[in-house]
Order: structure tokens, then C-alpha cells, then sequence
């Protein structure tokens, strides 16, 4: 067991192209830390770098009390489930599993104990055990790829994106089996993913990044609900959060590009009226009102969901759209009304994209 | 293609056979030949049917050889044959798994370079370079030695080229849970790198064995020595008698063992040897 801690780590690649500047943060014991951005933001650059895979060029990388940046792979105490699983296509699932141990001289006798241990964890059938890797389903050699990992009992997990080769069905089957996993060996874990959904639901601790910088670090539920940056409040949450355009006119109240106001929480004191900003509005914080009263929303196209129906369409001048329950009706064709309440108002400076 | 019409594939049927009847028409004549008296064959009188000749001919060719010289026996050569395409095969492949590993998964300096100057020995047949290497073979003793008859030929770029197109498709994924398992370079390459390129040994294997096997000028330069013969020159000494009667059916009685090795390592390879060409197993 053992925290992992990154202070000021930067990779710069022999080219020259700066894929991490400078990135902090700490991942406490047994916590399971996702790091999530879009693609090409450093997210799977920084795993490797804390796997040992990629060299780090300045900053340090602790895992429990020392210091891993000269350590190969194997003196870093980690195990790593790759997106593609890696697993070795000669050798058996009982091979890929025994293989790392059988390496560190680990006795026979202790490695057939783990192995067992692992696929009775994984709820692996051991006539599975015999087979090659070509003969399992997805989920299974998932599953494999992930007891490689555990038989090592390593004092850290990596995960590179590993479910974005599944289907939805079992992304989500396997996405509660990995967090159930984590919380059964209390073993600190960090998680690569592009997929906000599984950030969500699987993060103690949420890392976003973008373009080598993390933008914001906290618990899930802190970031949804106060995002610090335009950037993750746009990335966090589906269907995204809705961006307004105005001025602000008073701590209080902001004028829309269009004419209308909208209130909003006070607490901008500091900020001079006149201000040029961005209002964020979550799609199920939005209320339908019927048309010609609140805010006039042009509606475009309704999808359903089955759970609920979005709405989409256009308010001042922007893309709009507003998440509603099922039974819920619709007070007009065309046009509608919508109120957004003062404490769904997130702002946004629009000069630098910083909540204000 | 899949066509359904009847007698659509008549015609190239026809092709098909007379280019099998060909090809195969002169080794069934040689087969046939090695059956019958050397008195038969020399007055013209060889029937498309097998003689009664088969088991002194062959007995002959192998254990007694032939009458008027004293040439080495059949299974000498034989055997001459087998060792030097073997040696030819195997060294091969190991020097250049070995090679296109260490440029394909080491960082050293020169690395492109090496590549290069690997690839540009494919430019240059061992014809070319045969007056040097067989002064160097001299010099170091090799004259009528087996590593002399196999030494030269084994590097191999065409082999290394191979490997190192199939290592670079090896998903660099496994080479790093390799890394996370413990497993060092030699470890990796001996664990996971060689099974996975089983199939490809294999074909290259019967590629060069044949390779090896059909090797004439090289042999024919560095061995004096009747008992280091190798069987693609004896079958060239039986036929060329200054001035006695050729014994014909000795000469076709080697060339029909000759061909039998090449011809039992592809039928026992074959499977893998299909795979190897044509599967990219991952």
C-alpha cells in the first residue's frame, strides 16, 4: 500500500513538443484517482510516465516514500491493464497471469495460490485457465488482463483507458466490477479515460486535464457542481453543460447578448459590472415555462431517451439544451419559455474561461 | 471467383495440365530412367514404364557408386548436403532473429545506419563477393571444411529485413507489459518474441533449406575433396566422364535422391509453412 505523489512533472519529447507542463497532485492510500481530458491532452503520457514506461524529463514521481523516476517498470511496485489488454497470445490465461511472477522467482506453489486467488476474484472459470487468450470473449480477457495485474498484489494499479474496446453493455457491467475490485484490495489505482461518465462514477479523486495541464483536481461531485474553468465544466456532464453569453450588469444579474437578464447567485462582488462573461447552464437545471414567459427558446429538434426528452434548440444566440422528465409535456412547438433558477448560474470570466 | 457454369473451367483446366505435364514430364523421365540398365538407356530404348533396375540402381548409387571413377557415394553427399543446408538454414535465422531484434527494440548509436548497410548487402549476391571470401575461407583453414561450406552463406539480410517487419508489428503493448512482468530483453525475446514468430521460422526455414541445399558455385569452389562433396556437384561429376560410357541411370538415381530431402521438408512444413506466408496471428 502506498500513496503516489507528482510534483511539477513535465515531459518534453527529444523533438521538442512539451506533452506535460508541469503537472501536481497526490493520490492518497488505497484512492482511486481517475485522470480523464480529451484525447491528446497527456492523460496516457502521464500514466506511462508513472508506470515507468516513458522517461520524465523534470519534476518527481513518488510512489509510497521513494523516489521512481530512475526505477524501471519492475522496481516500481505497479501493474498496468493496457486498452488493447496485451495479453500474450501464445500462452495460456493461467501463462498471462503466472508470467510476471514466475519472473520475480516467486515459488510455484505461491503463484498457483494467487493465480487461483485472482480468477476466483475475477469470477473466472478455471477451465478458462487452459485456454489462449483468442478464445475469450472481450469481457473475459478484460477480466484476464486485469488478474495479470492483481497476482502481483503491486502496491499500485494503472489503467490505460481499459474499456473503450468493449461494448457499452459491458463497459458499464465491467466499469462496476473494476470499482467494486478497487474497494475490495484498498490497493491506490489511477485511471485513464476519456469517457466523463466512467470519470464520474468510478473517481475518489478526479484530475482534468487539457493540453498537458491539469485544469482542475477534486472529488467528482465537487467539479460537476463548481467547476473552476470553462474547460471542465464544458467537459463534465452529458449532454453539456449550456454556455450563454452576456455582460455582467450587477453581482446579481447578467444581460444576456440578446436583451434579457438572467439572475444569478450573488457573490461577484469583486467583479467590476461590465464585465464580459460566459454563463453556464446544466440542461436539467433549465425549466420549460409556456411561450412568452421567461427567456424565448427556439425549439430545434426533441430526442428521447426513454428516461427523459432533450430539447434542443436556440437561446440568445446560442445553442440551448434543456434535459425534461418523460411525462413531462411540451408548452409549445416552436417557441417555448425557459427560466434558469439564480443557483444554476455558473460564471464564467470570458476573457480566460476562470469561474468567477 | 466463384462461377457456377459447368464446363466454364474447361479451358483453364487444360492450361492447368499442360503446364503440370510440363513441368513434371522430365522428373517422371529421370524417375523412370533411374529404373532401368545403363545398356537400355544408351541404345535409346527407354520406355515410359519402370525397368526392374530400381533396387541394384539405387544400391549402387548410394553404397557402391559408380564403376569407372572413384567418386564418393551418394549418401556421403548426402549427408554433405544435409549438414551444410542445415547449417545454412539454421544460421541464418538465428544471426538475423538476433540482428533485426537488436535494431528493432534497441536505441544504439548508428541504428539506422546498421539497418542500411544490412540492406544494401541485399544488393550484392555472394557471385560478386566470391574471390574475396574464398581468400578470407583460405586463410582461416575452411578449404573442404563443413563451417567453410556453410560459414559464408549464413548472413543474411533478406532474413534479418523479414524479422524486422515482423517484429514491428508485434503491438508495442506486449513489449511493455513484458517490461511491467519482469521480463528483461532476452527474457522477452525468448518468451514472447520467438513464439510469435513461430510460424514465420518456419517458412523461412524451408526457404532456406532449399536455399542451402541447391548451393553450387560456393561448394564447388571451397571442397577438393571427393567425401566433401555436396550431392548438387556429384550429380554434375557422374554426368561429365571424360571417356567412358555416362552411366545414366546412376546419374538420374542421385538426382531423384537429391530431390527428395527438399521435397520432405516442404511436405512436412507445409502447414506451417502456409500459415507463416499468409497469416498475421496476433
Amino acid at each position: 500500500m502506498a500513496d503516489v505523489q507528482l510534483a511539477d512533472v513535465k515531459k518534453t519529447y527529444p523533438g521538442g513538443f512539451t506533452a506535460i507542463h508541469g503537472v501536481s497532485f497526490v493520490v492518497p492510500d488505497g484512492g482511486f484517482c481517475v485522470l480523464v481530458g480529451p484525447s491528446g491532452c497527456g492523460k496516457s503520457t502521464l500514466l506511462r510516465m508513472i508506470a515507468g514506461l516513458e522517461t520524465i524529463t523534470s519534476g518527481e514521481i513518488r510512489i509510497g516514500d521513494r523516489v521512481v523516476n530512475q526505477l524501471e517498470p519492475t522496481e516500481r511496485d505497479i501493474a498496468m491493464v493496457f486498452q488493447n489488454y496485451a495479453l500474450y497470445p501464445h500462452m495460456s490465461v493461467y501463462d498471462n497471469m503466472a508470467y510476471g511472477l514466475r519472473n520475480l522467482k516467486t515459488p510455484k506453489a505461491e503463484i498457483e495460490s494467487r493465480v487461483a486467488e485472482a480468477a476466483q476474484i475475477l469470477e473466472l472459470d478455471t477451465a478458462l485457465l487452459s485456454r489462449k487468450p483468442r478464445q475469450l470473449s472481450g469481457g473475459q480477457r478484460q477480466r484476464v488482463a486485469m488478474g495479470r495485474a492483481i497476482v502481483r498484489k503491486p502496491k499500485v494499479f494503472l489503467f490505460d483507458e481499459p474499456l473503450s474496446n468493449l461494448d457499452a453493455k459491458l463497459r458499464v457491467q465491467m466499469r462496476i466490477e473494476i470499482r467494486r475490485l478497487q474497494r475490495r484490495l484498498q490497493t491506490t489505482t489511477i485511471y485513464v479515460t476519456h469517457d466523463q461518465v466512467e470519470a464520474m462514477t468510478l473517481a475518489d479523486m478526479l484530475v482534468v486535464l487539457n493540453a498537458g495541464r491539469t485544469e482542475q483536481i477534486g472529488a467528482p461531485l465537487e467539479l460537476y457542481e463548481r467547476p473552476a474553468t470553462l474547460f471542465v465544466a464544458g467537459f463534465l456532464g452529458s449532454p453539456p453543460m449550456n454556455f450563454l453569453k452576456g455582460t455582467l450588469e450587477s453581482p446579481v444579474c447578467v444581460r444576456l447578448d440578446d436583451g434579457n437578464a438572467i439572475a444569478c447567485e450573488a457573490g461577484h462582488a469583486a467583479v467590476p459590472s461590465g464585465t464580459r462573461v460566459v454563463a453556464g447552464v446544466r440542461p436539467e437545471r433549465a425549466f420549460l415555462r409556456p411561450a412568452g414567459e421567461g427567456l424565448a427558446m427556439k425549439v430545434e429538434l426533441i430526442e428521447e431517451l426513454g428516461v427523459g426528452r432533450l430539447v434542443h434548440g436556440q437561446l440568445a444566440g446560442a445553442p440551448m439544451t434543456v434535459a425534461i422528465g418523460p411525462d413531462q409535456q411540451l408548452p409549445g412547438n416552436e417557441t417555448i419559455g425557459i427560466s434558469i433558477p439564480a443557483d444554476a448560474v455558473h460564471l464564467f470570466d470570458a476573457e480566460n474561461g476562470r469561474r468567477l | 471467383m466463384v462461377e457456377n457454369r459447368r464446363f466454364g473451367n474447361l479451358p483453364a483446366h487444360f492450361v492447368l495440365i499442360v503446364g503440370v505435364i510440363i513441368v513434371a514430364f522430365p522428373v517422371y523421365l529421370a524417375a523412370i530412367a533411374s529404373t532401368h540398365s545403363a545398356e537400355t538407356i544408351a541404345n535409346g530404348q527407354l520406355s515410359l514404364l519402370p525397368g526392374d533396375q530400381l533396387i541394384e540402381n539405387y544400391r549402387r548409387a548410394l553404397f557402391v557408386g559408380t564403376s569407372r571413377t572413384t567418386r564418393a557415394l551418394v549418401a556421403t553427399m548426402l549427408l554433405n548436403s544435409f549438414v551444410m543446408a542445415m547449417a545454412i538454414a539454421i544460421g541464418k535465422i538465428a544471426i538475423s532473429l538476433l540482428s533485426a531484434f537488436a535494431i528493432v527494440y534497441f536505441r544504439f548509436p548508428f541504428r539506422k545506419t546498421t539497418f542500411w548497410v544490412i540492406f544494401l548487402t541485399l544488393m550484392v549476391p555472394v557471385e560478386v563477393r566470391i574471390y574475396p571470401t574464398y581468400a578470407i575461407a583460405a586463410d582461416l583453414n575452411l578449404l573442404d571444411t563443413y563451417t567453410g561450406l556453410a560459414l559464408p552463406l549464413i548472413a543474411s539480410a533478406t532474413a534479418t529485413l523479414l524479422f524486422r517487419q515482423f517484429f514491428m508489428t508485434v503491438p508495442e503493448e506486449l513489449t511493455e507489459a513484458a517490461q511491467i512482468d519482469a521480463a528483461g530483453p532476452l527474457r522477452f525475446f525468448r518468451d514472447i518474441l520467438l513464439p510469435l514468430s513461430r510460424t514465420n521460422l518456419a517458412a523461412l526455414f524451408v526457404i532456406l533449406f532449399i536455399y542451402g541445399w541447391n548451393q553450387y558455385l560456393w561448394p564447388l569452389l571451397i571442397t577438393t575433396r571427393d567425401d566433401m562433396q555436396t550431392i548438387v556437384i556429384g550429380i554434375k561429376k557422374i554426368v561429365a566422364t571424360h571417356d567412358a560410357l555416362t552411366e545414366w541411370q546412376l546419374a538420374m538415381a542421385t538426382a531423384v535422391l537429391a530431390m527428395l530431402p527438399p521435397v520432405a521438408v516442404v511436405i512436412f512444413m507445409q502447414k506451417l509453412f502456409v500459415k507463416g506466408l499468409i497469416e498475421t496471428e496476433k
